[in-house]
């Protein structure tokens, strides 16, 4: 009798010591990221108690939830980062940009109106047509280098994606070898939940956990990247993409043939895709079209036009070199200004830099909607609001975040004054275990002493 | 409900919170320290558009009062040249009233004669007046001295010369008979050409009667067999009588192209040299306004009605020279009429100026108004943007109040 309440007593002060050490544990890890609050499972065991399990306090549901929230916010992070640079290229808030220099390019036209002859006049208008191609070539160079930027995320990425892979790979096999030690398996799925709310910032992915307590991980179209403990990794292949054949297209390692873009559709990488592949390359499409309106309009009236020679306008602008990046100035007109064909006669008068001065106000581009200013400063409207969106995007997104994160903690995290008070729970449980064992000591002692 | 509070939830809330009140404030700051509601597109990108707009309104209206500037200055010129060739016109005109007496002797007309002289050589100063290396009165022609003695009794086709692009290796020569009424300039262009293997070529081209400006699809071709020569005659359809002739001076293969430019001047009888065309710049948008005053207009009789002055002048000398009383007087009314030319003419650059006048006041309203404009859009309503900025100033103060005690009460604080 006496010998059962022995053990009674040893029992209840081992679980007690478990759960305080568990406590400890808590308390120990109250600002590590992502870690989830275990609690020991007292129950009876005969007359006696044991720690059936510890048990990591979560809600599946919401893991899921952050992880889309971190696909989301991925991707509209992606997106802001990459937009911010753009904006900050096309940024004409204090003037001295492209709409500023359109404007005294035509109005370096009127100015030769006034005076065709003028050496001046002419030399200045080529000073500035020189710095618009100059502008135009800065701002193609500036959006080629937000592409390359987004580009090289791409690449670095997918080396992120394929190391989260491996370890969470590593960290299902592990998990199958100790699941008997519940303390470690859970430190295990702890860490193993970083590793998925990372990867979901990255790519967007759907994922359970098998009956073993294993995590597979497929891309949108049903591919996996993890099964139990086999990888499928990532990998990157040039030359093959159609805009610029310095850019990654995404492939899975063992099929370089099949270029997967198209299947991540959200978190950083599809940002990062996207940006280069169709926002950036759009902004860069319209500048081109400005630009090669712009050559094909200046140069068709500058030919009808007569210079100071009497002979007919030349290109102004080299005529096979119509993009942002390329534009420039005929070498043969900066040699010899006198070859601004400025005439509507062939003697002298300014007439041709009138009409040429006109095409300002003419509505030249989309379909004869819009002047180049109005096309140019619609570009740069396009481009603001794309930050802007961004930005709100990613706001809202934090803040679910942030709410789902709270959330998480609500349920998951340490509270101080939670561990406290089971502290002093299980303190007053081992307390009073010690006292059957001194009790029942003393209990044993009387009765020796009988015997005596 | 009760909620569970954890650590990290007291901590990120905290945190998060700072961060948007601090955004805010430092987003209120930079609009206080640039003074602009708009510091980057994305802060309005409506408003952004508005505001290019808005300034490339504003750099043409600049534009256009720079143009409107110009145009005063020219017609300024003008207007006081026009005057004292009005003065000069009077003066000739005593002369003339003075010398068609019979008082008046052969003694006092030659030397009333050699006034004369000298008033056409003054006359001649005002007609060639310049403006900032430009003739005020040649029309289009603004490099070519507008007025040259002695006058020319038959109309004259000046030398025809090719463009100074085209390559060498083709001469080009006029001849004919002017049958035009005033000055022009004649234009031929090669539009198509075939190069043969014996050195000759044949051509396709348009012509020109006004300078360039226009051009008449011939459809002709002419044949300039090698070291031979070809003519046009009357240039196509539109030469009055203007041949041109090519000759072949060794010309190869590379030294043509299309747009080649032969041309020739032909004048009408009389002094003057420039044309009847009429320089023009931009006032407005699409709004041309042509601010030069033609020296055909003021000085020939091309114009409706007109007389010639500078012959008048001229005739007038002679009279006195020659003792001519009854052409003395017949020079009167002529005089008269120069009088009343040249003052219509200066009332027509007064009228000219009004039109500046008031297209300068409807530029300088619009210029204020886009200032205006540009403001609303852009600028900070400092008095708001100010009050906005205590106020987060304020919420910025709790936060950190708030997060210096986060922690402060826990049940450590109770437990012995």
């Amino acid at each position: 009798m006496s010998i059962s309440a022995l053990n009674t007593a040893k029992d209840a002060l081992l679980s007690h010591q478990t759960a305080i050490n568990l406590t400890g544990t808590n308390i120990a890890n109250v600002n590590t990221l992502g870690y989830t609050r275990q609690r020991p499972v007292f129950s009876t065991l005969g007359q006696s108690v044991e720690i059936v399990e510890i048990e990591r306090i979560y809600d599946r549901f919401l893991g899921a939830q952050i992880n889309e929230q971190m696909h989301s916010l991925g991707y509209n992070e992606a997106k802001e980062k990459e937009v911010d640079r753009v904006e900050t290229i096309f940024n004409e808030v204090d003037g001295g940009g492209i709409n500023e220099l359109l404007s005294k390019f035509w109005s370096a036209w009127e100015d030769l109106s006034a005076n065709p002859s003028g050496q001046a006049e002419r030399q200045s208008l080529i000073s500035i047509s020189q710095s618009l191609t100059s502008m135009f070539h800065s701002y193609s160079d500036g959006l080629l280098s937000v592409q390359d930027d987004a580009n090289a995320w791409v690449q670095g990425l997918v080396h992120q994606v394929n190391n989260y892979v491996s370890d969470i790979s590593d960290i299902n096999s592990k998990i199958t070898q100790t699941e008997t030690d519940d303390v470690g398996s859970n430190t295990l799925k702890d860490k193993r939940a970083e590793l998925l709310s990372g990867l979901a910032e990255i790519v967007d992915f759907h994922y359970f956990e098998d009956s073993n307590g294993l995590i597979n991980a497929f891309l949108s179209n049903g591919m996996p990247l993890v099964e139990g403990i086999h990888t499928w990794e990532l990998d990157v292949v040039t030359e093959n993409h159609a805009s610029n054949p310095s850019f990654y297209d995404v492939v899975f390692k063992d099929d370089p043939e099949n270029v997967i873009n198209g299947v991540i559709t959200s978190g950083n990488m599809a940002g990062f895709l996207e940006m280069r592949d169709t926002t950036i390359k759009g902004y860069m499409d319209s500048l081109d079209n400005l630009v090669a309106s712009i050559v094909d309009k200046v140069n068709t009236q500058h030919k009808q036009g007569y210079d100071m020679s009497q002979s007919s306008g030349e290109d102004l602008f080299v005529a096979t070199k119509t993009k942002a990046k390329n534009i420039e100035i005929s070498a043969a007109i900066i040699a010899d200004i006198n070859k601004i064909a400025a005439s509507e006669t062939i003697n002298g008068d300014g007439g041709n830099a009138v009409s040429m001065s006109d095409i300002e106000d003419e509505l030249t581009m989309n379909d004869g909607k819009s002047t180049f200013s109005g096309y140019y400063s619609s570009l740069v409207g396009q481009i603001g609001q794309d930050a802007a969106d961004a930005g709100r995007n990613v706001d809202h997104h934090t803040t679910l975040l942030n709410q789902l994160t709270n959330k998480r903690e609500e349920i998951s995290g340490v509270s101080i004054d939670e561990e406290m008070m089971t502290l002093i729970m299980y303190q007053t449980g081992y307390n009073a275990a010690a006292k059957i064992v001194t009790t029942t000591d003393e209990m044993l002692d009387v009765l020796m002493s009988l015997v005596e | 409900m009760v909620m569970r509070v954890s650590e990290n939830m007291k901590f990120n809330t905290m945190i998060d919170n700072m961060f948007k009140t601090q955004s805010s404030y430092n987003k209120l700051m930079e609009k206080i320290v640039s003074q602009k509601e708009i510091n980057r597109p994305s802060d309005d990108p409506i408003g952004m558009v508005k505001v290019l707009d808005f300034r490339e309104s504003r750099e043409s209206v600049e534009q256009y009062l720079r143009n409107i500037g110009g145009c005063e200055s020219w017609l300024t010129i003008t207007e006081s040249k026009l005057s004292a060739a009005g003065d000069l016109l009077i003066k000739a005109r005593e002369v003339a009233a003075a010398q068609s007496t019979e008082t008046a002797t052969a003694e006092t007309r030659s030397i009333e004669a050699e006034a004369v002289q000298q008033l056409i050589g003054e006359m001649f100063a005002l007609a060639n007046s310049k403006y900032e290396g430009r003739y005020l009165f040649s029309g289009t022609k603004s490099e070519e001295v507008p007025f040259s003695s002695p006058e020319r009794g038959d109309k004259e086709i000046g030398d025809a010369a090719g463009a100074g692009g085209n390559t060498s290796g083709v001469d080009v020569t006029s001849s004919g008979t002017y049958e035009g009424l005033v000055n022009k300039t004649y234009v031929v262009k090669i539009t198509n050409w075939d190069w043969h293997d014996d050195n000759a070529w044949t051509a396709t081209y348009d012509v020109s009667a006004d300078g360039g400006e226009t051009w008449i699809s011939t459809d002709d071709s002419f044949e300039l067999p090698d070291d031979g020569e070809v003519t046009i005659s009357d240039i196509g359809i539109a030469g009055d009588g203007i041949n041109l002739t090519f000759t072949d001076n060794g010309m190869a293969e590379s030294d043509i192209a299309n747009n080649d430019i032969f041309y020739v001047q032909a004048l009408a009888t009389g002094y003057y040299n420039g044309n009847g065309e009429e320089m023009s710049v931009n006032i407005g948008e699409g709004e041309p306004f042509a601010y030069s005053v033609s020296g055909e207009e003021v000085f020939t009789d091309k114009g409706e009605g007109n007389v010639d002055i500078l012959s008048i002048l001229n005739r007038l000398e002679i009279a006195l020279e020659s003792n001519d009383s009854d052409g003395i007087a017949s020079c009167i009314d002529h005089l008269e009429a120069a009088s009343d030319q040249i003052i219509k003419n200066t009332s027509m650059c007064g009228t000219k100026v009004n039109r500046l006048e008031i297209a300068k006041n409807n530029l300088a309203d619009l210029d204020l108004d886009l200032t205006g404009l540009i403001s609303n859009v852009e600028d900070a309503d400092i008095t708001e943007v100010m009050s906005k900025f205590a106020m987060k100033e304020i919420a910025l103060k709790a936060s950190y109040a708030a997060a210096s005690r986060i922690g402060n009460l826990t049940i450590l604080n109770f437990i012995t």
